[in-house]
């Protein structure tokens, strides 16, 4: 599904990401484990299309060329980002910010947009699947909402746009066990044998949860060791420092 | 320019059928305009727009005299629909139609006023020029307690019959005590470089409610002055909402005298410029005595080399304890070349007083576009969501739903 193959990338001449390899499979889920300041942000935003980078080598998706796609077009081929910290839009209703979402999502897939009634319908029944306050849905976008509701606002989106490939910026950040255990279940809700998932995060803690086919060490710009679930542990025991 | 005005201002007068002495007063405001000329950035209140210059610019010469003998037929297209509303309606300066319909015909009295002239205590030379050359003006009285059950929408049609012309107008209103009034000031204009000249003095009496909605929508090259005088007595409150945007150079000037106790002043605007518009709102708020409120907030949205100017001033006097007062501005710039510029003014001879301003502008931010664009957006619907986001809380102020639904509509806001 995805092929990233010696991806290396700048920012402001700095260089962040330095021959960058990963494969990921239908249906597979990657866990990404790193330090501060070793690239994981940086990997998630250049999957997702942000601008102001430097960037060289290749990333195919579906066979495609990523670079060829605008951030929307990603989106609309199927790939989400849950951001790390998801902004606040002040002025946009989070119901109507959904709606026109999903429907520009649905339109350029070639599907019928849906209308208020039948948007509704499924955003309330997702939102109670994910215990999101549906008093949110009415509010501007983000604005005023704790950590925990912002990083569910992010998976409840992940929910209604059914991307193939969901990139989880370390969102288990900020949350506690509660909305941890949320955020996961709504994550293996979307589990099957075709999408798949890159998760990003500092801690083991959210991969209890959401148990990774594949555990990846990324240190200064690079992959340092790859492995099972188990890395996911042993690296906890011990610590980034002794695989420098 | 002194003969054209001379020549003009003979010929206006010779239709008008006027009193030595009106005369002689009408005479009076002519000289001190020739004296002043047209406001130039050397005066404070007119340093971010020169509108000597301005008008050299964009019309050079002005002609003062307009024909008011006949009659202009009415464009009923303008008309707002599916709002009932009573109607003024002036085409090319001439006011074609008073109408009250909706209304009970004793609690409203519309006086003729065309001998008196406007004595405000302004210093703007537009002031003398208003008082030369205004043809026709009206007072409307509302009665004391009569709520006025539908808006009142004053339409201001221009046509292309006119070109390079001066036009003024004035209106009067007094509120009695319990009164209360919702005027909307609609702009239509077809016609090219004229300069519309226009003055409102409203006087708001004990518990009276002034709403006061400013819409200049319809893209046009024309030049507008529009001064608004308001005095409030105890308990009393205005709100004015602006949305300016499309005349080729705009100043609202709202001059706001909070004289009584408890009363209180809204003014909430939107500009929203491209090309090379420049509009501005110039606000004093005077707090004359004990427990007034004012609350400005004022945002816009500049494209290409549009210019936008904020100047409020809010004014305190030593009566005036525990004075409620706020501005705010905010602006976002969509082109290197557009350009905001806000002055902030506070005097305050009081000492327990609650007084505050503030003042941001910047380019809309590439993270909340990218985040948008993430969920599937494009970026002309990422930028047209937090634009429309960024403008909506100021429409939200508007307090009246039915209008405020209504400006929406025809400004293109969303919920």
């Amino acid at each position: 599904m995805l092929k990233i193959s010696k991806l290396n990338a700048k920012i402001d001449n700095k260089e962040i990401l330095k021959n960058f390899s990963l494969n990921i499979n239908p249906g597979e889920v990657h866990a990404i484990m790193g330090p501060n300041g070793s690239g994981k942000s940086t990997l998630s935003n250049i999957l997702s299309g942000k601008k102001g980078y430097d960037v060289s080598g290749e990333v195919l998706f579906e066979e495609k060329d990523l670079f060829e796609f605008e951030t929307e077009e990603r989106a609309h081929k199927g790939i989400f980002l849950a951001f790390q910290y998801p902004l606040e839009i002040p002025g946009v209703n989070t119901n109507i910010f959904l709606k026109t979402s999903l429907n520009a999502v649905r339109k350029a897939r070639g599907e019928k947009e849906l209308d208020a009634i039948e948007f509704l319908k499924l955003v309330k029944k997702k939102s109670r699947e994910l215990k999101f306050d549906e008093d949110k849905l009415n509010r501007q976008l983000n604005v005023g909402f704790s950590g925990g509701e912002k990083k569910k606002n992010e998976i409840l989106q992940m929910s209604l746009l059914a991307p193939k490939l969901s990139i989880l910026d370390e969102t288990d950040s900020g949350l506690d066990i509660d909305a941890l255990k949320i955020v996961a279940d709504g994550v293996n809700a979307l589990r099957d044998d075709k999408n798949s998932f890159l998760i990003i995060t500092h801690y083991q803690r959210l991969l209890d949860y959401i148990k990774p086919d594949y555990v990846h060490v990324l240190m200064n710009g690079k992959i340092v060791k790859s492995g099972g679930a188990e890395l996911a542990l042993e690296l906890e025991k011990k610590g980034y420092e002794n695989f420098h | 320019m002194k003969e054209q005005l001379q020549k003009d201002f003979d010929n206006t007068i010779k239709n008008l059928s006027l009193s030595q002495k009106d005369i002689q007063v009408k005479k009076f405001y002519l000289d001190n305009f020739i004296n002043r000329g047209f406001p130039n950035r050397r005066e404070e209140d007119w340093k971010f727009s020169d509108l000597n210059q301005i008008i050299k610019k964009n019309i050079g010469e002005l002609s003062f005299y307009s024909e008011y003998t006949s009659t202009n037929k009415i464009d009923t297209s303008v008309f707002v629909d599916g709002l009932e509303h009573n109607k003024i309606v002036f085409i090319n300066g001439r006011i074609e139609k008073i109408d009250f319909d909706y209304e009970k015909k004793d609690q409203i009295e519309i006086v003729d006023q065309s001998e008196s002239i406007n004595e405000l205590n302004i210093n703007n030379s537009l002031s003398d020029l208003n008082n030369a050359f205004t043809n026709k003006s009206f007072k409307i009285l509302v009665k004391k307690g009569y709520k006025l059950s539908k808006p009142l929408i004053i339409y201001h049609t221009t046509n292309s019959k006119i070109w390079s012309k001066n036009i003024n107008l004035r209106l009067n209103f007094e509120l009695a005590e319990d009164s209360s009034l919702r005027v909307i000031d609609l702009f239509n204009d077809t016609s090219e470089k004229n300069f519309l000249n226009i003055f409102y003095d409203f006087e708001l009496k004990e518990n009276a409610i002034l709403k006061n909605y400013k819409v200049d929508k319809s893209e046009n090259r024309n030049i507008k002055y529009l001064f608004n005088n308001i005095d409030q007595n105890k308990n009393s409150i205005s709100e004015t909402f602006i949305f300016s945007s499309g005349s080729n150079f705009f100043k609202s000037e709202i001059n706001c005298n909070l004289k009584g106790e408890y009363s209180s002043a809204y003014v909430n605007g939107i500009f929203s410029l491209k090309d090379d518009k420049h509009h501005e709102i110039r606000t004093i708020i005077n707090h004359l005595t004990e427990n007034t409120i004012s609350y400005q907030l004022i945002k816009s949205v500049l494209e290409d080399s549009s210019k936008a100017v904020y100047q409020g001033k809010i004014f305190v006097n030593s009566k005036a304890q525990k004075t409620d007062g706020y501005q705010l501005s905010n602006a976002i710039l969509l082109h290197k070349d557009s350009e905001f510029n806000a002055k902030p003014e506070l005097e305050i001879y009081a000492d327990d007083v609650k007084c505050s301003h503030g003042s941001a502008s910047g380019s809309l931010n590439e993270d909340s576009i990218f985040y948008l664009m993430s969920r599937g957006l494009n970026y002309h619907q990422s930028r047209e969501l937090l634009i429309n986001g960024f403008l909506l809380d100021v429409v939200e102020k508007i307090t009246d739903s039915e209008i405020k639904n209504l400006i929406k509509n025809m400004i293109g806001i969303k919920e």
